[in-house]
C-alpha cells in the first residue's frame, strides 16, 4: 500500500494535574498519497490531536507515527522542524497569517525558511499560487484588509508554496460561512486533484465531509471506521447509511 | 540568508509602532541617547578645550619628573599644597635622551614653587622718595633719574613730598582720634604711637627737618610707617624655567605689559591677571570690573556686586589720598572741582562724590579717572622694571630671598581672565635654584673660591669624626677676634660676585641654564594625537639611558584638575545608566508581554518550519531595531543640538570657566566618541533586556498554533 502516513496503535495522554486524559486510545490509520481525507467527529473526539501527531508538532505517548517514511518518535526537534518545513503544509482554523506582512510576504515566508529558491523563482511560485487561489490581485494587501475566505485562501497558498507531500487542515471552514467554507473545500479539492497533494482535514461539518474521498470517524479517541462521505454524513445526521453508500 | 534577515527586519520594523509600550520604550531610548550624546559631546569638547588650556599654559603634552619623588606631580596644585618632588639633577642628559625620541618638539625645564613678596606701605615709599631727593641734593644719589635734576626742582619736590608725608600723618591722627573716641577700652590705644604721632604733627618737627633729614626720616620710618597698615604680603606661585624655551614652546604666551626677559638673563614675569587683581590700586581695579560688567549688559542699578564696588570706592578713598603729595593733591582737587562743578576743597570729600557713579555717569568718570587722576598715582604696587625681593622657604627649611628684576607681565591667549592659568608667574631658572635652595653655578664658584681662600678641604662624611676629633685633628675652634665687621671689605671679595647689579646684568649660557637641578620638565609634541606611543618611547629612552624619570601625560600632571572631566564623565554615565536601566526593565517587561501575546504567531511560525534560532533572532531583532530607530533619532537629535550649540558657543559663566573653555566661549563640536558609545550602549541595553523574553519565545511549542483553534 502506498501510505504516506502510517499510524499504528497510537495513544496520546494529557496530564491535567493528577488527572490523565486519554485523547487517543490505540488509533491505527493509513493515509494514501493523493488522498483527500476528512477526519470527522464531535468536539473532543481527538481530531486535532491526531492531526498534531501527523503534523509532527506533537509526539505519541505510545505507538508508531510514520510520516513520509520517517518514524517521528525517532527524530530530533530540529529534524522534526525540517520535516514540517519540507513535507507538510498547515492550514489553521483561524488562518494564522502574520498580520504585519502582506499577502505576498505571508505566502513567501516558508520559502524563505527553506532558503532553496532564488528571489525570482520564489516570486514566480508565489504569484502562480496566488493566481490558483484567485488572489494575485491582492498581493500587497495586509491580512486585515481581506475577508475570512480570502485569508483562508492565502493560508492555503502558504501551505502549498513549498510543494509539500501532505497538507493538514484543522477545521479549515469553522470560521467561515457555509458558502465560503464550501468554496474553500472546493479549492482544496481541485488543488488535490491538479497537484496530487495529500490533504487531511478535520471537520465536524457534514457539508464539508461530503467533499472528501474518505472520512475517518473518531469518537472518544478511537477510530470508529473509515467511511465513505455518504456514510459519514448519515452517521453525522443520525441516519441509516444506504447499502450502496457503505464503504467496502 | 539576507532575504531571511530582511524578512525579520520587516517584521521588526512593522511591529515597531504596533504597541504603545514600544513608543514608551522608544521615548526612553530617545531621551537617554540625546542626554548621552549632548552631555558626552559637551564633555568631549570641554576635555579638548581644557587640554588646550593645560597643555598650552603650563604642562606641555607630557611631563617628566623624578621617579624618586614622594608625591605625584600636580601642576595646578593638590590637597595640602605643592607636591614633594625630588630634584632632577641630570637635566642635560634627560634633554638629550628625550630629544632623540621621534615626535618630540621641545623640552622645557621647570621648577614649580611658591614664594612671597612684601609690598612696602605708602609711608615707606614716600620716605624712600624723600630720602632719595635729599641724597641727590647732597650729591650722594646713584639714581640716574635724579642725576640731572636742577637743585631748585629738587627743593620743590622735597617740599611737595614733605607735604605728602604730613598729609598722611594728618590722616593717621584723624584715625587715632576717632579710635580713642570710639574704643570703650582705652588700653588698646598704644600711648607710644600717640606720642610719636603728636611729635611728627608738631610744627617744630618739620622746622627742624632739614637740619637732620636722615634722623627725621629714620624716626618716621621706625615709628610712623609701622602704623600704616596697608603693607601686604603677596603670595606668588611661580615656575622657574628656561624663559626663552618656555616662550618659544608655549606659543599662546604673550607679553602684555613691559618686555620679555632678555635671553639668558635673570628676571621675573608676573601673570597679568595677578598683576591686575592683586597689585593694582584697588579703586582702579574695581572701576575696571564695573566697566567689564557694564559691557556684559549688567547695570549698577540692579547688580548688587556692582553696587558694592561703587560703595567701596566711595568709602575707600584713603589709598588715593595717601598716595598724593601736596602738589598732586592740589592738582587733583582742582581737576575734580572742575569736573564735578564743585567748590569743595577737601580731596577726600571730592573723591567720595566722584566715585559715587551711576550707569549714566560711569563712562565719563572712568575716562576722567584714567586720563587725569591715574597719571599722578602709582597704579600698581610693583612697578615693571623694579627689582623684587622674593622670599621663600628652601627645601632645607630656612628662608631664602633673591632679588629679581620684573620685566613685564604675561598672559596666555584666550586665558587672560582665567585665575587657574593666571596665578602662576615665571622666573628664570637661576633665581629659582637660588630660591629653592639648590646650588647654582654662581654659588658653586663662590664656595670653591671660599674653600681656596680659607684653605678648607673637603671631608667625606664617614671620615668627618676622625678629621674633627681624631688625634691629628688639630685645632677645631678658631681664635675669636673682637671688632666690627667691615661690610665693604667683606663684600669686596667673592661675595661681591653675587652683588645684585652683577646678577641682574649677567647673561647665562644655555649650558649654564640647563646644568643644575630642575623639578620637572614639559615635553611638547609635534603630533599630540600620538601621545600614548610617544610616552612609551620616552619611558623607554629614559630607562635605557639609566635615568629614573616618571613620564606622565598632561592630564595626570594637572592633578585634581585633570580628573574633573573624568568625574563629570562618571556622573554622566551614572545618569545615563539609570535612564537605560529603567529602559531595560521596561523593555524586558514589554517583550515578555509581547511574547505572551504572540504565542499563536510564534507557534505558527514554528509549525510551518522555523527553527528556534530564527524565533530568537526575530525577537532580539525587534528590540534592536526599536533601539536603533529611536536611539538613532536620539543620536541625530543630540548631534544636531551639539552642533547648534557649537554655532553660537557657550559663554564662560565666570572667570574660572575661562580655563575649562580655553577662552571666553566654548564651541562644542560633534565627535564620534559619544555617538559610537551611544550605539554600543543601545545595542547592549536592547539585546540584554530582550534576551530572556527571546529565550522564552524559543520555548513556545508549535502546538500553540493549533491550540488557539480549539
Amino acid at each position: 500500500m502506498d501510505a504516506i502516513v502510517s499510524i499504528r496503535d497510537v495513544t496520546k495522554d494529557f496530564h491535567l494535574g493528577e488527572t490523565v486524559v486519554q485523547a487517543l486510545r490505540g488509533v491505527t490509520l493509513d493515509v494514501r498519497k493523493g488522498d483527500f481525507l476528512s477526519i470527522a467527529g464531535p468536539s473532543g473526539s481527538g481530531k486535532t490531536t491526531l492531526l498534531n501527531l501527523i503534523g509532527c508538532v506533537d509526539t505519541a505517548t505510545t505507538g508508531v507515527v510514520q510520516v513520509a517514511g520517517h518514524d517521528t518518535a525517532k527524530l530530533k526537534e530540529r529534524e522534526l522542524t525540517n520535516l514540517r518545513l519540507n513535507t507538510i503544509g498547515f492550514i489553521f482554523q483561524s488562518f494564522n497569517l502574520v498580520s504585519v506582512l502582506n499577502v505576498f510576504q505571508n505566502v513567501e515566508f516558508p520559502l524563505l525558511l527553506q532558503n532553496k529558491l532564488s528571489a525570482a523563482d520564489r516570486k514566480q511560485r508565489v504569484v502562480s499560487l496566488l493566481e490558483q487561489v484567485g488572489l494575485h490581485t491582492h498581493q500587497k494587501h495586509r491580512p486585515n484588509e481581506l475577508s475570512g475566505g480570502q485569508r483562508q485562501r492565502v493560508a492555503i497558498a502558504r501551505a502549498l508554496v513549498t510543494e509539500p507531500l501532505i497538507v493538514l487542515a484543522d477545521e479549515p471552514t469553522a470560521n467561515l460561512d457555509s458558502a465560503t467554507g464550501e468554496a474553500i473545500i472546493d479549492l482544496m479539492k481541485s488543488l488535490n486533484q491538479t497537484r496530487g497533494t495529500t490533504f487531511i482535514f478535520s471537520t465536524h461539518d457534514h457539508k464539508v465531509m461530503r467533499h472528501a474521498n474518505a472520512v475517518v470517524r473518531l469518537a472518544d479517541g478511537k477510530v470508529l471506521g473509515r467511511e465513505t462521505p455518504e456514510e459519514a454524513v448519515a452517521h453525522a445526521m443520525g441516519q441509516e447509511v444506504p447499502r450502496e453508500a457503505r464503504a467496502p | 540568508m539576507i532575504d531571511r534577515l530582511a524578512l525579520l527586519f520587516r517584521i521588526a520594523a512593522r511591529n515597531l509602532l504596533a504597541s504603545p509600550i514600544n513608543l514608551l520604550i522608544g521615548g526612553l531610548l530617545f531621551v537617554g541617547t540625546i542626554v548621552f550624546v549632548v552631555i558626552g559631546g559637551l564633555l568631549d569638547s570641554l576635555n579638548t578645550s581644557m587640554a588646550r588650556s593645560v597643555v598650552g599654559s603650563l604642562a606641555g603634552h607630557v611631563q617628566l619628573y623624578s621617579a624618586r619623588s614622594k608625591d605625584e606631580l600636580a601642576l595646578f596644585g593638590q590637597m595640602g599644597g605643592d607636591p614633594d618632588l625630588a630634584a632632577l639633577t641630570e637635566f642635560p642628559r634627560i634633554k638629550e635622551a628625550v630629544e632623540q625620541v621621534p615626535n618630540v618638539k621641545a623640552v622645557v625645564p621647570m621648577g614649580l614653587s611658591g614664594a612671597v613678596i612684601t609690598s612696602g606701605n605708602i609711608v615707606d615709599r614716600s620716605l624712600e622718595v624723600l630720602r632719595g631727593l635729599y641724597r641727590a641734593k647732597k650729591g650722594e644719589s646713584s639714581d640716574v633719574r635724579l642725576k640731572d635734576v636742577p637743585p631748585d626742582e629738587l627743593d620743590r619736590r622735597i617740599v611737595s613730598e614733605k607735604a605728602h608725608v604730613r598729609q598722611i600723618i594728618e590722616v593717621l591722627r584723624g584715625d587715632a582720634d576717632k579710635a580713642a573716641k570710639d574704643l570703650l577700652d582705652q588700653r588698646s590705644v598704644d600711648p607710644e604711637q600717640v606720642a610719636a604721632l603728636a611729635k611728627v604733627s608738631s610744627a617744630a618737627f618739620w622746622d627742624d627737618f632739614d637740619a637732620d633729614p636722615y634722623g627725621a626720616l629714620e624716626f618716621l620710618e621706625n615709628r610712623i610707617a609701622p602704623q600704616v597698615t596697608d603693607t601686604s604680603l603677596i603670595f606668588l606661585r611661580y615656575v622657574g624655567t628656561d624663559l626663552d624655551a618656555f616662550q618659544q614652546s608655549f606659543d599662546r604666551m604673550r607679553i602684555i605689559k613691559g618686555t620679555p626677559v632678555p635671553k639668558g638673563h635673570r628676571g621675573f614675569l608676573i601673570a597679568d591677571l595677578l598683576y591686575e587683581e592683586q597689585m593694582k590700586l584697588r579703586t582702579a581695579r574695581r572701576l575696571d570690573k564695573i566697566r567689564d560688567a557694564l559691557a556684559l549688559g549688567r547695570t549698577i542699578a540692579t547688580d548688587d556686586e556692582l553696587k558694592r564696588y561703587v560703595r567701596e570706592n566711595r568709602t575707600q578713598t584713603r589709598e588715593i589720598v595717601l598716595q598724593l603729595d601736596g602738589l598732586k593733591t592740589q592738582e587733583a582737587v582742582r581737576q575734580l572741582q572742575a569736573f564735578l562743578d564743585s567748590r569743595e576743597d577737601d580731596l577726600d570729600a571730592l573723591l567720595t562724590r566722584f566715585f559715587d557713579v551711576t550707569d549714566e555717569t560711569f563712562a565719563a568718570r572712568y575716562a576722567f579717572f584714567y586720563e587725569r587722576l591715574a597719571p599722578t598715582l602709582e597704579l600698581y604696587r610693583v612697578r615693571l622694571g623694579d627689582t623684587l625681593t622674593i622670599k621663600a622657604f628652601t627645601r632645607s627649611g630656612y628662608i631664602q630671598d633673591v632679588n629679581v628684576k620684573v620685566y613685564g607681565t604675561f598672559a596666555f591667549t584666550g586665558l587672560e581672565k582665567s585665575p587657574l592659568a593666571g596665578n602662576t608667574n615665571l622666573m628664570d631658572l637661576m633665581s629659582f635654584r637660588d630660591l629653592y635652595g639648590y646650588l647654582t653655578s654662581d654659588k658653586a664658584a663662590e664656595l670653591k673660591e671660599l674653600q681656596r681662600e680659607r684653605g678648607a678641604k673637603s671631608v667625606a662624611r664617614e671620615d668627618a669624626e676622625a678629621e674633627l676629633f681624631g688625634e691629628d685633628s688639630g685645632q677645631v675652634v678658631a681664635e675669636a677676634t673682637a671688632g666690627v665687621i667691615d661690610v665693604d671689605k667683606e663684600l669686596s671679595g667673592t661675595g661681591r660676585l653675587l652683588h645684585q647689579e652683577d646678577l641682574v646684568r649677567r647673561v647665562y649660557t644655555q649650558q649654564e641654564i640647563d646644568s643644575g637641578v630642575v623639578l620637572n620638565a614639559a615635553v611638547m609634541l609635534e603630533d599630540p594625537r600620538r601621545l600614548d606611543e610617544t610616552m612609551q618611547a620616552l619611558s623607554a629612552a629614559l630607562a635605557s639611558a639609566g635615568l629614573e624619570v616618571r613620564v606622565v601625560s598632561w592630564q595626570k600632571a594637572s592633578g585634581l584638575l585633570g580628573q574633573i572631566i573624568a568625574v563629570f564623565r562618571v556622573l554622566l554615565f551614572v545618569g545615563v545608566a539609570i535612564i537605560f536601566f529603567i529602559a531595560m526593565v521596561i523593555i524586558n517587561n514589554a517583550m515578555m508581554m509581547a511574547t505572551i501575546q504572540r504565542t499563536q504567531l510564534i507557534g505558527t511560525i514554528r509549525a510551518i518550519g522555523a527553527q528556534r534560532t530564527l524565533v530568537l533572532a526575530m525577537v532580539l531583532l525587534e528590540s534592536v531595531v526599536l533601539g536603533l530607530v529611536f536611539g538613532g533619532l536620539g543620536m541625530a537629535s543630540g548631534a544636531a543640538i551639539v552642533a547648534g550649540i557649537g554655532l553660537k558657543g557657550i559663554a564662560a559663566p565666570n572667570d574660572v570657566m575661562y580655563f575649562f573653555f580655553s577662552g571666553p566661549r566654548l564651541a562644542p563640536v560633534v565627535t564620534g566618541g559619544p555617538l559610537v558609545i551611544a550605539l554600543v550602549i543601545i545595542l547592549f541595553v536592547t539585546t540584554v533586556s530582550t534576551l530572556f523574553p527571546a529565550l522564552l519565545a524559543t520555548r513556545i511549542s508549535p502546538l500553540r498554533a493549533m491550540q488557539a483553534d480549539e
